[in-house]
């Protein structure tokens, strides 16, 4: 039997008071995905997680379980295992009996629940801290206790509140791809909050993106930078330049759009002879040319700033009609030292850009 | 911590002067319980121990003794259970309602004494508990549950909410939330509520001068006689008796608190 | 096997209406509530309700306030005791609360030790002690004599003197804890600073440290002052009863003379006037942090 389950929200909303933190959120989970729910703060993401969760009870909407209603549920009648920010180990119990209390509650005989105890504290590498207390570890083996705790009852989801967030830089990529691994080795249905967006890229199959209560995007993490749908989306979810032009003419499915005196090429699917349109432009995806180079976009400007990152540069190009462009190159493809003034032909294919919806939010 | 900044010599001059003020008075009865004359006094002669052995052979002092803890130890239980359920749900609700609710069981401390001594006069009257064990358990329990609302909020507020939705994100149902998680964390703050609940009843003098009559004659009770009929150095050993109480159970508190903080 | 267990038995829950959500934590509320309000509450309504009820229905006993002799002394008495007692209880408490904050934590200790021992003696005992030391052959008064200061004993106990000096030797920790509390969220670097700014170390309290610790005394002021309004014990002892309070002629009409209108005219307003003076100041009083230092 799969022990994976399938989670839908319809219509989720949470008013407090004339605050709408969630408002109207529906998206659906598949079995044994792992969907990281991406925001800034304030964005709904935790009280979406809370609710889920059964802490917070929605002001509408439905939260279903392989297509049965749960809204009602208590917390203790869902059978969720949540990892918590800041963990929430009971600080008087060791690690063993951290993980026993889920087990305890379900009135499991001592002998079943030492068994469990023991394989799934050797699932995150912990069987020789069984006795310790929570302040005599780690953040990191803290985090991993939390972890345990949360899976040792075979839940039928787990939630995690920004799992990674009090750990340092390095400890935090460790813990991401252990994490990962778990998810695929124990094929179990995650869902993860964050509002480190490399982090949810890097962890998720999904990513849901919110922001003011509302859902704006969700789907697989490199759909999402490829293809943004709104301004919002690929400001956050790195850089990008935003280009904002005119629709001068139509030819098949691509279209030549005049910003100042300056006319790209766009491939785009829609839009008619006359409406603006705004791309966002991946610095990544800009190249330099080099003499006698060419590519169907083509601009030209002069370096303004720069600096180094080790893998490559990021520059800032200024040109006449496009504003300041931004783009990266890795270090061997640019064999120059950058200097202010410096002249640079940039160029870029007619896929390169995406066009977004202008919500106003960068 | 000063920053380079102490107090002057002034200040130290008042301060300790303010500190003999409160501690010498107190400590005088010592001596005088240790006199060998038949009234309160300084020992003239030498130290005595005879007024020890009148306490300890004195039927009405040890019973006194007797009804106070009988009273002191079954009124505690009443406050302690009372006032640890109701911070507990106080916190864990934590509305505008139980913000009011916290402040009403504060009011025993505002009030003087003397108006609910009056109040409880007749309305135990109409009860028939005036001059009954169990009314002056009541009272005293009911007047100790702000001591054990405060400690047990203290306690509380140091405890992480999130620890208590992780119990019942688990599974747990409110009961075994309450016994394997919430209790046990702040169990330090219920036996420091249950001391000073303690100390509260045993202490207490001004609802049993109303409502205990003659039947029941509590050490405070005792004392006060005592104080206004005939003050001899038996009083003095009682005081020192009921000073090394109080010293032992503060000592105990700290103790407690120290592992709680640990 | 035991996933399949745990799976199918939470596959199929049992709504339970969200309403009922926080029932549970008010349960745990309910005793306390019941307690005080049954037992607390109602015999102090009581008290109220006579006020206006006994002997007749109405405001006679309040009328009093204005026409009887007895217990405007007893409200005057009451109020100058009280404030003599707060003045010289809060110059004290602030005396030791300063130098309190200022210690180093190992001598903080010990300070607050001396402050919070007597908080926690026995009203008796310490009512008491003042007896055995001030009565006319107490231990001041022999010493006194026997040193050749005096002739004759001085009057120190059963007067407004003995319960100034057993009130105030009462209410001294009561004032030290919240003033305490105020003081020592001063950022000591502050004082440091002023210092090093070239000020005195007299300029530096004045100019600094002590309008940041006004709050504090405001409090210690309202918690002390309310409390001697009420006081029993200390000054039935040490008054002797010459000097009446409002808190033993209280007593006396009811225990004594029956007279429970006047009786309980008084305890009404001695109830308004503390909860009068809470409201008041419960700007600058925090009434839970206020009992939470002290316990």
């Amino acid at each position: 039997m799969s022990q994976a389950h399938a989670l839908s929200l319809v219509g989720l909303t949470k008013r407090y008071g004339s605050f709408t933190a969630v408002n109207d959120v529906s998206l659906d989970v598949a079995q044994g995905q792992f969907l990281t729910l991406l925001g800034p703060s304030g964005s709904g993401k935790t009280t979406i997680l809370m609710a889920i969760a059964g802490f917070v009870a929605p002001s509408a909407g439905a939260i279903l379980l392989d297509g049965r209603e749960i809204t009602p549920l208590p917390p203790e009648k869902r059978d969720f295992g949540m990892v918590f920010q800041g963990y929430a180990l009971f600080p008087h119990m060791t690690v063993a009996e951290n993980l026993a209390f889920p087990l305890r509650v379900r009135g499991m005989e001592r002998a079943e629940r030492d068994t469990k105890i023991r394989a799934t504290l050797d699932l995150v590498q912990l069987s020789q801290f069984a006795e310790r207390r929570p302040s005599q570890l780690s953040g990191g083996q803290q985090q991993r206790v939390a972890l345990a705790r949360a899976l040792v009852f075979e839940p039928n989801l787990l939630l995690l509140d920004e799992p990674l967030s009090a750990l340092d830089k390095k400890l935090r990529a460790e813990l991401q791809d252990e994490l990962k691994t778990l998810h695929r080795r124990i094929g179990r249905t995650f869902i993860n909050v964050t509002h480190d967006q490399e982090e949810a890229m890097s962890l998720s199959d999904t990513v849901a993106i919110l922001n003011h209560g509302k859902l704006i995007q969700i789907g697989a993490p490199d759909a999402l930078y490829d293809r943004p749908r709104t301004r919002f989306v690929a400001g956050f979810l790195g850089k990008s330049n935003m280009i904002s032009g005119r629709i001068a003419e139509r030819i098949g499915a691509t279209a030549r759009v005049s910003v100042g005196a300056t006319t790209l090429t766009q491939r785009l699917a829609t839009g008619a002879t006359g409406d603006t349109v705004l791309l966002s432009l991946r610095p990544e995806r800009i190249a330099l040319l080099g003499d006698g180079e060419t590519a169907e976009n083509m601009v030209e400007g002069h370096v303004s700033a720069w600096s180094y990152l080790g893998a490559g540069h990021s520059l800032t190009v200024e040109t006449t009609d496009l504003g300041s462009l931004r783009l990266t190159l890795p270090t061997w493809r640019a064999p120059f030292a950058p200097a202010e003034g410096l002249t640079l032909r940039l160029g870029w294919p007619s896929d390169a850009a995406a066009p977004v919806e202008d919500d106003g939010d960068e | 911590m000063t920053g380079g900044y102490g107090p002057g010599p002034f200040a130290r001059t008042l301060a300790w002067m303010a500190v003999i003020y409160l501690v010498l008075p107190i400590t005088i009865v010592i001596p005088v319980s240790f006199t060998d004359q038949r009234f309160l006094s300084l020992p003239r002669d030498g130290l005595s121990l005879r007024h020890y052995e009148n306490l300890i052979t004195s039927a009405p002092w040890l019973s006194a003794i007797g009804q106070s803890a009988m009273i002191a130890v079954v009124s505690t239980l009443l406050a302690v259970i009372a006032g640890t359920l109701c911070a507990i749900g106080c916190w864990r609700i934590g509305n505008r309602t139980t913000e009011w609710l916290r402040a009403l069981m504060l009011l025993p401390l505002i009030i003087p004494s003397i108006v609910y001594a009056v109040g409880l006069y007749r309305y135990f009257g109409a009860l028939d508990l005036l001059g009954t064990f169990l009314g002056v358990v009541l009272a005293h329990g009911v007047t100790g549950i702000p001591y054990v609302v405060i400690t047990v909020s203290a306690a509380l507020s140091s405890f992480d909410p999130r620890l208590e939705q992780a119990a019942r994100g688990m599974g747990a149902s409110l009961s075994q939330t309450l016994r394997w998680v919430i209790l046990p964390r702040i169990a330090p703050g219920i036996a420091s509520g249950a001391i000073f609940a303690f100390i509260h009843s045993w202490d207490e003098l001004v609802m049993v001068l109303f409502i205990a009559s003659r039947s029941i004659v509590t050490l405070p009770r005792k004392i006060w006689d005592g104080i206004n009929e005939n003050a001899d150095p038996t009083m003095a050993v009682v005081a020192v008796l009921l000073i090394v109480l109080t010293l032992s159970l503060l000592l105990l508190d700290g103790a407690l608190r120290k592992r709680r903080d640990a | 096997m035991s996933s399949a267990v745990l799976t199918t038995r939470a596959a199929v829950p049992a709504p339970v209406p969200r309403h009922f959500a926080n029932a549970g934590w008010y349960a745990l509320i309910l005793p306390a509530f019941l307690l005080m309000t049954a037992i607390y509450v109602a015999p102090i309504l009581q008290v109220l309700a006579i006020s206006v009820t006994e002997p007749t229905t109405g405001l006679d006993n309040y009328e009093r306030l204005l026409t009887n002799a007895g217990v405007q002394r007893a409200i005057v008495t009451t109020l100058r005791i009280g404030l003599i007692t707060t003045a010289i209880a809060l110059l004290l408490g602030y005396v030791l609360a300063y130098v309190v904050a200022l210690a180093s934590p190992a001598a903080q200790r010990w300070w607050l030790l001396a402050v919070l021992v007597p908080l926690w003696i026995s009203v008796l005992v310490r009512a008491f002690a003042w007896v055995t030391l001030l009565r006319r052959q107490g231990l001041v008064n022999q010493g006194l004599m026997n040193a050749g200061i005096i002739d004759a004993p001085l009057a120190l106990v059963w007067n407004e003197l003995g319960i100034v000096i057993g009130m105030v030797h009462y209410m001294v920790p009561y004032a030290v804890l919240p003033m305490l509390a105020s003081m020592r969220e001063i950022d000591p670097r502050l004082l440091a600073a002023a210092r090093g700014l070239g000020a005195s170390r007299f300029t530096v309290f004045r100019r600094v440290f002590f309008p940041l610790s006004a709050p504090g005394l405001a409090a210690s002021g309202v918690l002390v002052f309310i409390f001697s309004l009420g006081f029993y014990i200390t000054p039935a002892i040490l008054g002797g009863g010459r000097t009446l309070m409002a808190a033993e002629w209280i007593k006396m009409q009811i225990l004594d003379i029956v007279r429970w209108g006047m009786g309980a005219m008084l305890a009404t307003v001695l109830v308004i006037a503390i909860l009068t003076t809470l409201a008041v100041f419960s700007r600058v009083v925090n009434l839970k942090r206020l009992f939470g230092a002290g316990a």
